[in-house]
């Protein structure tokens, strides 16, 4: 590989240019992205003499007489230059506003969207602008048609769930790969804390206003550049840069609250009474409480709950000139949960600097340096967590005792001693920076190399008091850990840009080399002299331990796009990759894509069509992999420590498999691009079909062996799905300032299926989820509850296996699956004079959600927690019709998994609203303000959902990847209220 | 301009070159650190000796002896009881044992890891050069101990007891996985065959190891201690008694005059094997029995019933290790209540010796004798001889003396089943929430076979009550 470069360096001879009379030479390029312009058409007094080849270069004599020279290029503004001699002219054309003339960042490079042949959708800075989440990744909720985002929790900076085109892998990761100006980086929980099932999200490091540009790269076409990780579809996102011009400087500000969207519903203390009297009496005891109506009502939300704040600065000074161009931005973001002591607090600072020391050198640096602090609660499936303890909890008791201590019920944590006695910190500090060089050899030629670093430190510290469940065994405890991610990337690319008639041609090859170590140090402290230590220096007994882990990926790439006449188009992708997480037999896997696309607006019969003014057909197919997910050495027969008390000790860990290789992805994408109306109105649509074969499968073994599973490649998973985005400007003003209406909506369908699975396995606690041929990832498996028996009140649920008699073992099934059927996005942007409003809806249709707070809510009395309010919908007496059935042991048996506590998930939110005023520039330009915008704006104030849980859109378990769609004392998403400002000087 | 061109390209190279130094190979070849792979494991004498250490490790872990174990016995007899949310433990309390059953789950195929690494034990050790084949039998004797410990567990659990419930064994693996093929599917041997290995499996262990004072691991005694329980539970009433006479006169135990002082210290005479936990290493017996209110979780406590029991006598010192929670209002066990969970686990100790010869002694109608090793026991508990004279009152009051000498130790549902009284004595037993619970029908007397494991091995048969 290496003398493939130095080969190719070597071949690189500059050309000299030979100057003629009156000859005048150049380059045509675009101002969005430099990208050369192939078929510009250049004419003097209205005659055409030449075209721009694909390079963009031109080179002719000027013709006797002529004064200017104008350039002419569809979805540009016309340029004219004077005529006279000149060589190496760079001429820059402006583009239209119109979608088919922008351009995409594709992996190591960029393209005209209109030569593209692969599924790529854009998401732009003025989309996510001001939208105050955490976690950049959430900005793609119901943009971006193929690609699913659920906000796990509401916990600010907790993880989110993304799936392009659905869930491809059960048991290695589905998380598509991020690459940040250039850089594959880290986006999984770095966190070393168990708290429960959520999890933290590192794309949070990011601050989203640095952001111009997210690219989502779907189709094989578009992601085999990046081999053996593209499986899961690859989202670029693009910072801001610098232009030539004088100094920019913007300054944005907002603030809100943060507020519950719903109160957790359970029963007061009367009414909990009032349950527990009935089934004691209807379990043939007697019941326990005297005077229900007497009894005492605590409400435990209203300790936890709270307004929180929301904020955000954000600073920015941006310019260059036509040897440097640099942006510099620093932004501070503070967002506080809707539950006390959670927030999360980040800082961040960028430099982009470019500049060109010698002709035909480009160098620079993409830097952000982040930090950022986490409160952080124990929620979702967890005992200790002031959320779940909120439910739990009776309400007929007082909050303390009489003695000012806290009145505890077995099993669960008090809600105060949670916030209270418990301290949770997280903090961050992650550097993601790259130095690169481009030279160009000759026009079209060029060389880029670059070296990134992506280092992350993430220090942890948990301390429960004495007044703790945790702490009060052990007299405190506390543990503090340091996790320490660092990855080093180097990549060469050569690419290659030219033309020889109507043929152009751009190709290129690239090698790259990746190295991820993990170090992890964690102590642990218990025994502290009194509640007012907190280090672990000063317990009486200490424990650590560290570990470290690493991978490594070594790829060569090469790309071929070709296009005849700018009519037909064709693209290449291949990419070899060699890991170290597999053994030796395959360790290196090969990629490869094609991908064509026809644009039949450029062909003569279409000429008379007049109302399209685009329509492009693309197909592609190509195999991807997939490797992350699983652990570093998978492959390997592995002996772990196990120590009996102070005796070192081994045990086997892992068994070995030295045939483990690549998951791969085989996909087709059939796609049409059309503009109607000179492309006032755009329509894409894309199919797909995605097979997943050779699956990393935790094969289930026999536990007779020693192991529980053996993880092979197995099994094969399907995902085919339709894709449908329109845009378009429904009002399109004569005057700049008149009404303009533009609305655009994207509606996704996926349909997962297990092909073929080794055997049928069960997931999570209570065997909630089964995996099995035919199914579906994520599907519920439960007990079928038909309904109550009107006359007795006893739950009736489906004979499954028709013996005529239920049995908890063999009368369960999947009943649905947390997969949606349809979701989307609705966005409508407005503008009039100053005002600007947009108005964005996102929807997820036909996912099932498990409700598993009432699921524990509804006990029926076998349990001494509190009721959620569902339980007073209860059989009652002869002739109630009611799901809920009569409160006794037996129909509320430990042993039950009814699928009543499966819901109907399916919601439309009114995700964003947002109106603005921009100040005349007439005023601003008084005091030498360039603009100003003035605006207020709401998140998640309207839900649409027959859902009965606090949040459609919970996950309660993130930390395992074979669950979703299961609330489970998880922070709901908050309601935000908000105003502030952007000022640009 | 060519000079400039060419020094270019000169600083390009360099550039290249500075990270083309760390090449692909280099990249691709990492390896693992916190782990070691499988040919650097047993390979001399240190490794085997943490090979032995790793299994009294996985005997620790909270899927069995850590905690498990002991409480799928008492949560599903009729001293502990299952008031929290984990619903895995009511369905073990109320008889529903599902077939996905989590904690069942966890007890299988933990047993079965021990059994694996015992297995690499067995077949690596002897090929060790350096160390002495005294070395080598101690660690052996060990494998040969844990690896009949763990599946007459197994058999205990699903299989059922010889002549009084179950004919069907578990699957025997007597040699370590190596990786997939056939032979790793097994079936289900016989009740009699898999008693039979867990007898061969002693005695070997029997011979190899030496008579030690060191209890935290197996020792000649505790091989003669833990055949004492499996002739007793095969019904050899000669072989219990001469294995009970032989561990009673290892000068290494006593039946220790300080009841209390069994749990309150460690590793005391009383104990034939004792699992060492420590603050680094902690057992889950007192958080899953002490309410939150004293820093545990407070899922589990006692039958209020078997309270009364318990405390029936007030002179008996047995019943001052409980404790009332009055806001759920319900008695929890405090035989395990170290501060900081460093409480020990009692696997085999002298009581159960005196107690398996009186119930042998009886059995072959030496009731004097019977009564002089139960006594023993009741005085040392604080209360008076027992009144009981013909043979059927004798066995009776030695397996009260059970209930109450080995409350939350793991014994009770298996001592039912045995004796043949879990369908009499499992029979309307109260709950805090619900109503009383019966073990209704006999195949109860087992658990079901992991779902997991149905599944993964289509020669499992699944036990009756389950299908």
């Amino acid at each position: 590989m290496r003398c493939f470069i130095v080969l190719l360096t070597l071949l690189c001879i500059s050309a000299k240019t030979i100057a003629q009379d009156r000859a005048i030479s150049g380059r045509v390029t675009s101002a969005d992205g430099g990208l050369p312009l192939n078929g510009v058409s250049i004419s003097v007094k209205g005659k055409a003499i030449a075209t721009t080849n694909a390079t963009g270069s031109f080179k002719f004599n000027i013709p006797a007489g002529a004064d200017s020279i104008r350039f002419d290029y569809v979805g540009y503004q016309s340029l004219s230059i004077k005529a006279v001699p000149a060589a190496d002219l760079d001429l820059v054309l402006q583009s239209l506003p119109n979608v088919m003339s922008e351009v995409v960042v594709t992996g190591y490079g960029q393209q005209s969207r209109k030569l593209v042949t692969s599924a790529i959708t854009t998401v732009k800075a003025a989309d996510i602008a001001n939208v105050p989440v955490s976690s950049s990744d959430q900005l793609l909720q119901g943009r971006a048609a193929g690609v699913q985002v659920n906000s796990n929790s509401g916990t600010p900076g907790g993880g989110v769930f993304v799936r392009i085109r659905g869930t491809a892998s059960i048991n290695a990761s589905s998380d598509p790969l991020y690459v940040i100006d250039g850089v594959p980086v880290q986006s999984g929980n770095l966190s070393a804390l168990g708290l429960g099932g959520g999890v933290t999200s590192p794309m949070a490091d990011i601050n989203p206003a640095d952001i111009e540009s997210m690219d989502i790269l779907k189709d094989a076409s578009a992601t085999a550049i990046y081999g053996a990780r593209a499986a899961n579809g690859v989202v670029l996102i693009t910072t801001k840069r610098g232009t030539a011009g004088k100094a920019k400087i913007n300054l944005g500000m907002y603030y809100g609250t943060q507020d519950l969207n719903k109160y957790p519903a359970v029963t007061n203390g009367s009414t909990f009474e009032t349950l527990m009297n009935e089934s004691a009496v209807n379990n043939g005891k007697t019941a326990p409480y005297a005077n229900p109506a007497a009894a005492i009502n605590t409400n435990w939300g209203d300790l936890i709950f709270q307004k929180g704040a929301t904020r955000n600065i954000d600073i920015g000074i941006s310019g260059g000139s036509d040897k440097v161009k640099y942006m510099v931005s620093a932004n501070t973001f503070l967002q506080e949960g809707v539950v006390k002591k959670s927030d999360f607090n980040r800082t961040t600072a960028r430099v982009n600097l470019e500049f060109t020391p010698i002709k035909n050198l480009k160098m620079g640096t993409n830097i952000l340096y982040s930090n950022n602090r986490r409160g952080r609660l124990r929620n979702d499936d967890n005992i200790s967590g002031s959320l779940g303890s909120v439910f739990f909890y009776p309400s007929n008791i007082p909050v303390l005792n009489a003695d000012g201590s806290y009145l505890k019920i077995p099993t669960f944590e008090h809600p105060l001693a949670a916030l209270y006695e418990t301290k949770i910190g997280m903090r961050t500090n992650r550097f993601l920076g790259s130095v690169f060089a481009e030279y160009e050899f000759i026009r079209g030629l060029k060389l880029r190399s670059s070296f990134s670093l992506d280092y992350s430190n993430i220090e942890e510290n948990v301390y429960d008091n004495s007044l703790t469940n945790a702490g009060s065994a052990v007299n405190g405890n506390a543990q503090a850990s340091s996790t320490n991610n660092n990855n080093w990337i180097q990549e060469n690319v050569l690419t290659y840009n030219f033309g020889i008639g109507k043929h152009s041609v751009t190709a290129l090859v690239g090698t790259t080399i990746q190295e991820s170590k993990t170090n992890l140090i964690t102590a642990i402290g218990q025994q502290f002299p009194s509640d007012a230590f907190t280090q672990i220096i000063s317990a009486a007994v200490q424990r650590s331990s560290s570990s470290a882990t690493s991978w490594g990926i070594g790829s060569v790439f090469t790309r071929i796009n070709y296009d005849y006449d700018r009519k037909y188009l064709f693209t290449l992708n291949v990419r070899r990759d060699g890991s170290s997480r597999f053994g030796q037999a395959n360790q290196y896997g090969t990629f490869p894509s094609m991908g064509f696309g026809w644009l039949l607006t450029e062909e003569k019969f279409m000429e008379n069509l007049k109302a399209i003014s685009m329509l492009k057909l693309r197909g592609s197919y190509g195999i991807t992999g997939n490797q992350s997910g699983i652990r570093d050495f998978q492959s390997l027969g592995l002996w772990g420590g196990a120590a009996y008390g102070d005796i070192p000790g081994i045990t086997p860990t892992q068994p070995s498999n030295p045939q483990l290789k690549w998951e791969t992805t085989k996909q087709t994408d059939l796609g049409v691009d059309v503009g109607l109306f000179n492309n006032r109105l755009n329509f894409t649509v894309n199919y797909y079909n995605k097979r997943t074969e050779d699956l990393l499968l935790d094969v289930s073994i026999p536990r007779s062996t020693g192991f529980n599973v053996l993880t092979q490649n197995y099994g094969i998973i399907q995902n085919k799905g339709v894709e449908f985005s329109v845009s378009g400007d429904i009002l399109r003003p004569a005057k700049a300032d008149g009404l303009k209406w533009n609305a655009s909506l994207n509606i996704s369908h996926n349909k997962n299926k297990i092909v073929k699975l080794a055997a049928p396995f069960n997931v999570y606690n209570r065997d909630l989820y089964r995996y099995q041929e035919g199914g579906e990832m994520f599907s519920f498996y439960l007990h079928p509850q038909t309904g109550v028996n009107p006359q007795t009140g006893a739950i009736v649920f489906e004979d499954v296996n028709g013996d005529g008699k239920f049995d908890v073992n063999n009368d369960r099934r999947i009943v649905g699956s947390a997969n949606p059927d349809f979701t989307g996005g609705f966005t409508n942007n407005l503008s009039y004079k100053g005002f600007d409003l947009m108005v964005f809806f996102q929807f997820s249709y036909g996912n099932e959600q498990l409700n598993m707070n009432r699921f524990f809510l509804e006990h029926g009395g076998t349990r001494s927690t509190n009721y959620s309010l569902s339980q007073l919908d209860r059989w009652q007496k002869a002739g109630d019709i009611t799901m809920i059935p009569k409160i006794n042991a037996a129909n509320y048996a430990s042993n039950l998994r009814p699928s009543r506590f499966m819901e109907d998930g399916s919601y439309m939110r009114l995700k964003n609203i947002s109106l603005g005023y921009n100040l005349p520039s007439s005023l601003l330009s008084k005091v030498k303000i360039s603009s100003a915008r003035f605006y207020i704006s709401a998140q998640n104030i309207l839900t649409f959902t027959k859902y009965t849980g606090m949040d459609p859109e919970l996950t309660g378990t993130a930390s395992n990847a074979l669950t979703q769609g299961i609330e489970f004392f998880t922070m709901p998403q908050a309601k935000t209220f908000m105003a502030g400002f952007n000022v640009t000087f | 301009m060519l000079y400039n061109t060419k020094r270019l390209q000169l600083i390009l190279f360099m550039f290249l070159n500075l990270g083309l130094l760390s090449s692909c190979s280099k990249v691709l070849d990492q390896q693992p650190q916190n782990e070691v792979g499988d040919g650097a494991a047993i390979v001399n004498k240190k490794g085997a000796l943490a090979a032995v250490a790793g299994m009294y490790n996985e005997l620790q872990n909270g899927d069995y002896y850590g905690r498990n174990f002991q409480i799928i016995s008492d949560v599903s007899a009729d001293q502990a009881q299952s008031i929290g949310t984990w619903d895995f433990y009511r369905e073990m309390d109320t008889y529903q044992v599902s077939l996905g059953n989590q904690e069942n789950g966890f007890f299988y195929a933990r047993a079965y890891r021990a059994i694996n690494l015992a297995n690499h034990i067995i077949e690596k050790v002897p090929g060790i050069t350096d160390a002495t084949d005294a070395e080598k039998n101690k660690m052996t004797g060990n494998a040969y101990f844990i690896r009949a410990l763990a599946y007459f567990d197994l058999l205990r659990v699903y299989g059922g007891v010889p002549g009084k419930y179950g004919t069907m064994g578990l699957p025997i693996v007597t040699t370590p996985f190596k990786g997939v093929d056939a032979s790793t599917m097994v079936a289900r041997s016989t009740l009699a065959e898999g008693y039979a290995q867990v007898e061969a499996d002693l005695l070997k262990a029997e011979t190899s190891l030496l008579v030690s004072a060191d209890r935290t691991t197996a020792s000649k005694s505790a091989a003669r201690a833990l055949l004492s329980r499996l002739y007793l539970y095969t019904g050899n009433n000669a072989k219990v008694l001469q294995y009970s006479n032989l561990v009673i006169t290892d000068a290494n135990y006593t039946l220790l005059p300080n009841f209390l002082e069994i749990f309150n210290g460690k590793l005391t005479t009383e104990s034939i094997l004792e699992l060492n936990f420590n603050s680094t290493d902690q057992s889950g017996m007192r958080n899953w029995y002490v309410p939150t209110s004293k820093g545990g979780r407070g899922d589990l406590c006692a039958h209020t019933s078997f309270y009364q029991t318990a405390t029936s006598n007030p002179n008996d010192i047995r019943g001052t290790l409980f404790a009332y929670e009055p806001t759920a209002k319900i008695y929890y066990p405090t035989k395990y209540i170290k501060a900081g969970n460093i409480d020990n686990v009692h696997i085999l100790r002298m009581a159960e010796m005196y107690l398996n010869r009186a119930e042998a002694k009886a059995n072959t109608d030496d009731l004097t004798g019977a009564l002089t090793d139960l006594n023993l026991v009741r005085r040392r508990a604080g209360i008076a001889d027992t009144a009981a004279v013909t043979k059927a009152t004798v066995l009776g009051a030695i397996w009260r003396e059970r209930n109450l000498e080995f409350a939350f130790e793991g014994h009770r549902f298996f001592d039912l089943v045995r004796t043949g009284q879990a369908l009499i004595a499992l029979v309307n037993v109260e709950r805090k929430n619900g109503t009383p619970v019966t073990l209704d029908v006999a195949g109860k007397q087992v658990f079901p076979i992991p779902s997991f494991e149905v599944d993964a091995n289509n020669k499992i048969v699944q036990n009756e009550a389950y299908k």
